[in-house]
């Protein structure tokens, strides 16, 4: 078959388009991503796989955050106001059309917010990482004018809103949709399943056009594949490259806001005395992991939120590793009786980051140097879901969960009420006091919002140390001498094709 | 013949039976998929429409009934992560891995019968050693390895092929065989060699030989029919091994096949996608067992008379 091949240059392998694998460089943007997108439904763009094909390059938000300076700028909307403590004014662009040549107008922007919010049977995922349970009212005034009405006050609506990706208001609202219309800068032209997506220049976009005129994705797993694409000049941008398979001349790091901490299940002994806790806050040697298992890109963490997201606490440092502190508590906590040789299950997902179970290995060796029994259970995405969202497994034991939390919104708000609340979805165990100053915090804008969610976070290791925090992790983005790109905070989860220019 | 074949497709579609129902009750004990599939927020209500929606609301022996009754008509559900009909997608996969697999064995039983049969030739020659030094390396090297060797030495070191991907001409082709190559062919080489070296000693070879027969009819003609019993059987397993095999290749080339989807259906607990593949899979490897079967009843008419009832 292969000669046969050859001579006749039959060899389309099934399943596949005869485009060429990488493109033609030419006009194209070629681009590698570490795996497929499930789906591009632009109501499921805040899930990471989705958003960085579909966010602002298919679809667009009515509102922007700047991902460098934190702030709100219009992008489909031209002004927003606050009316009153629970109602909103925005008024949106009327030069915009979408793919298909339908006009965009208020009536669309509100059809596409009550479609992720308030339609229950889509279940999209923008709604919960979001908005949680509330509901919007939503009423359009006229073509170019929309009110939004909030339960309770939302002083980050427009924040929230910035997720809300538009749709033509004949979009499905009883399924999800895996090929939108948009109004973005880029529309789908195919989608060879399993092999590549393909897009294509929207020539009536409304903004500045794009430097290349089609762009084209594919995915490898293995990092280091894609880090060879990046160098054969297969590929011109690389997503989630693996530190040893990342060089100056290949790679960009950035700062990706996601967090690595251990969440301590607070519910079960001995992880239900405060001083093992703190114990294993302490025995915990965070610059030697950076530095050994992640290539010192990553700086230790003290806290869920990096620097830049609303609510971050610059008072709160990382200092060394204290084992004979550590040690010192858990013997303490065993001398009033606290079962410390009881052990602990350390559950770490597969593929969550480089290194990840070598650093699951690494945090049980610590431990055990200060007196704790722990054992590694490395699961799948599936399983390690199961424990970390309520409902929570029953009978398990004392839980030791590696996270990763990302949070791409900027603000503490939407870590807080996944993380820290009493009854929090990802959260173990709180307090009424610090519920009832996250609520308070929830409330706040500005100056005051900063100061409540810092104070939230230094409550939070006072008095309840439910995370030992690892570090603030970082991102590294293949990129050929071909294009010129600047990553951001934002990058991992949208990545603007309209900023991605020829030639560095 | 025919009580042959009938004997032999009621025995191995026990198996087949196993498989499908093993996988529709493994899947379902792998944990709720609902965590996968709504938002964090989602209510107790969102979580029992997305059950109901599932059919995992009802007890599993309903789910099982319902799922084969799906089946016997051809429906075979809606994959949860796409939203695409389930034996569409598998469908679709199915052929870039049987087009692999097809190849590769090709390559494998041509390459191996003629290194088998040099080696059988002169036995403990620098000929055989050679040939056996080979096949052992290759039937022992890591998959995984070899491929990202492959990639760097022959994509990324000398750019003699492109590192990955699907579309192109026969370049595409070369790494993703090559790995999936090393192995069966490793092993075919071995069998052949015993086999031929036992054949080459019989005494019908000698007699041929008498007779005034080449020595590429005696080889080829009388010694490697015999020796093709073995071989066939061998070759046979190894290409069942070949169609699960391929996840490796198809995770690291990106070549869009079944292994990679049902990999995937398994991390992402995509239950209806999952089921069509092995079905699917595991109909092929039943024909193909059906179809080595009767190679060898050909082959050997002994077969034919002690097959069990």
């Amino acid at each position: 078959m292969l000669v046969a091949c050859a001579a006749t240059t039959a060899c389309t392998v099934a399943n596949s388009d005869s485009t060429g694998d990488a493109g033609e460089a030419g006009d194209s943007l070629r681009i590698v991503l570490d795996q497929e997108p499930p789906t591009l439904e632009p109501c499921e763009a805040s899930l990471t796989s989705t958003g960085v094909v579909t966010r602002s390059n298919i679809s667009e938000p009515l509102i922007e955050r700047d991902p460098t300076t934190g702030e709100l700028e219009p992008l489909l909307a031209t002004a927003w106001e606050q009316v009153s403590d629970t109602e909103w004014r925005m008024d949106v662009r009327d030069d915009v059309s979408f793919h298909d040549g339908a006009a965009f107008t208020a009536e669309d922007a509100a059809f596409s917010i009550d479609r992720a919010v308030n339609n229950s049977a889509l279940a999209c995922n923008v709604d919960g990482y979001v908005f949680g349970d509330q509901e919007l009212g939503l009423e359009v005034v006229d073509d170019t004018t929309f009110t939004i009405t909030t339960e309770t006050p939302d002083p980050i609506l427009p924040l929230r809103l910035s997720f809300i990706e538009v749709v033509p208001r004949t979009t499905s609202t009883e399924a999800k949709v895996r090929e939108p219309v948009g109004t973005g800068p880029y529309a789908v032209a195919a989608w060879d399943t399993g092999v590549s997506i393909t897009l294509h220049r929207h020539e009536d976009y409304w903004g500045e056009a794009p430097s290349f005129s089609r762009v084209r994705y594919v995915w490898r797993t293995e990092s280091s594949v894609r880090a060879a694409m990046i160098a054969t000049d297969e590929a011109d941008l690389a997503t989630g490259l693996n530190p040893e398979d990342a060089t100056p001349e290949n790679s960009l790091p950035y700062p990706n806001n996601e967090t690595t901490a251990l969440r301590l299940d607070g519910r079960e002994a001995p992880l239900d005395d405060i001083r093992v806790r703190r114990a294993i806050d302490l025995a915990i040697d965070r610059h030697g992991i950076v530095d050994a298992l992640f290539d010192g890109q990553a700086l230790p963490a003290a806290q869920l939120v990096p620097e830049g997201v609303v609510g971050h606490n610059a008072d709160l440092t990382v200092g060394e590793a204290d084992p004979d502190t550590a040690r010192a508590l858990v013997e303490e906590a065993a001398a009033d009786g606290v079962p410390v040789d009881r052990e602990i299950t350390l559950i770490a997902r597969n593929g969550q980051f480089p290194k990840v179970a070598e650093t699951a290995e690494a945090l049980q060796y610590q431990l055990s140097q200060v007196g704790l029994s722990v054992r590694i259970q490395m699961a799948d995405t599936a399983a390690h879901l199961e424990y970390q969202l309520r409902p929570f497994p029953e009978d398990v034991g004392p839980v030791a969960l590696l996270i990763m939390h990302g949070n791409q919104a900027g603000d503490a708000g939407f870590t807080t009420s996944q993380y820290l609340l009493s009854d929090g979805p990802q959260s173990t165990f709180g307090t009424p006091e610090l519920d009832e100053r996250i609520a308070e915090a929830d409330q706040a804008a500005d100056d005051d919002r900063q100061d409540a969610f810092a104070g939230v976070f230094a409550e939070q290791n006072e008095s309840l140390a439910q995370y030992a925090y690892l570090a603030h992790m970082q991102g590294l983005l293949g990129i050929s001498p071909r294009v010129s790109y600047e990553p951001n905070s934002a990058t991992g989860d949208e990545l603007r094709l309209a900023d991605v220019r020829p030639e560095r | 013949m025919l009580t042959f074949l009938r004997k032999r497709i009621i025995s191995s579609a026990v198996p087949l039976v196993v498989v499908v129902f093993g996988v529709f009750l493994l899947a379902r004990l792998t944990g709720d998929p609902t965590n996968l599939y709504l938002p964090v927020s989602a209510t107790a209500e969102q979580r029992a429409e997305f059950a109901a929606a599932n059919g995992f609301d009802q007890p599993i022996h309903v789910q099982l009934w319902d799922y084969l009754g799906q089946v016997l008509r051809f429906d075979f559900g809606v994959s949860l992560r796409t939203g695409q009909p389930a034996g569409d997608m598998v469908l679709a996969a199915f052929p870039a891995t049987l087009q692999l697999a097809a190849v590769t064995m090709l390559i494998a039983i041509v390459g191996a019968v003629l290194l088998g049969s040099l080696a059988a030739y002169r036995p403990n020659s620098p000929a055989d050693r050679s040939a056996s030094f080979l096949s052992m390396t290759a039937a022992s090297i890591p998959d995984f390895w070899f491929a990202i060797m492959g990639v760097l030495i022959l994509g990324v070191g000398l750019e003699w092929l492109p590192t990955s991907g699907v579309d192109g001409g026969i370049e595409v082709w070369i790494l993703p065989i090559a790995t999936l190559l090393i192995r069966p062919f490793g092993v075919l080489v071995q069998v052949v060699r015993g086999a031929m070296v036992a054949a080459l000693a019989a005494p019908y070879v000698k007699v041929a030989r008498s007779k005034g027969a080449s020595e590429p009819r005696v080889v080829f003609g009388h010694a490697l029919r015999n020796a093709s019993v073995p071989a066939l059987t061998v070759a046979g397993d190894l290409t069942i091994g070949l169609v699960n095999g391929a996840v490796v290749v198809e995770t690291i080339f990106g070549w869009p096949g079944i292994g990679k989807l049902m990999i995937d259906s398994i991390l992402q607990r995509d239950f209806a996608v999952l089921q069509t593949a092995v079905l699917l899979t595991a109909v092929t490897i039943f024909v193909l067992n059906i179809l080595i079967d009767v190679c060898y009843a050909l082959l050997d008419n002994r077969v034919r008379q002690t097959v069990p009832a």
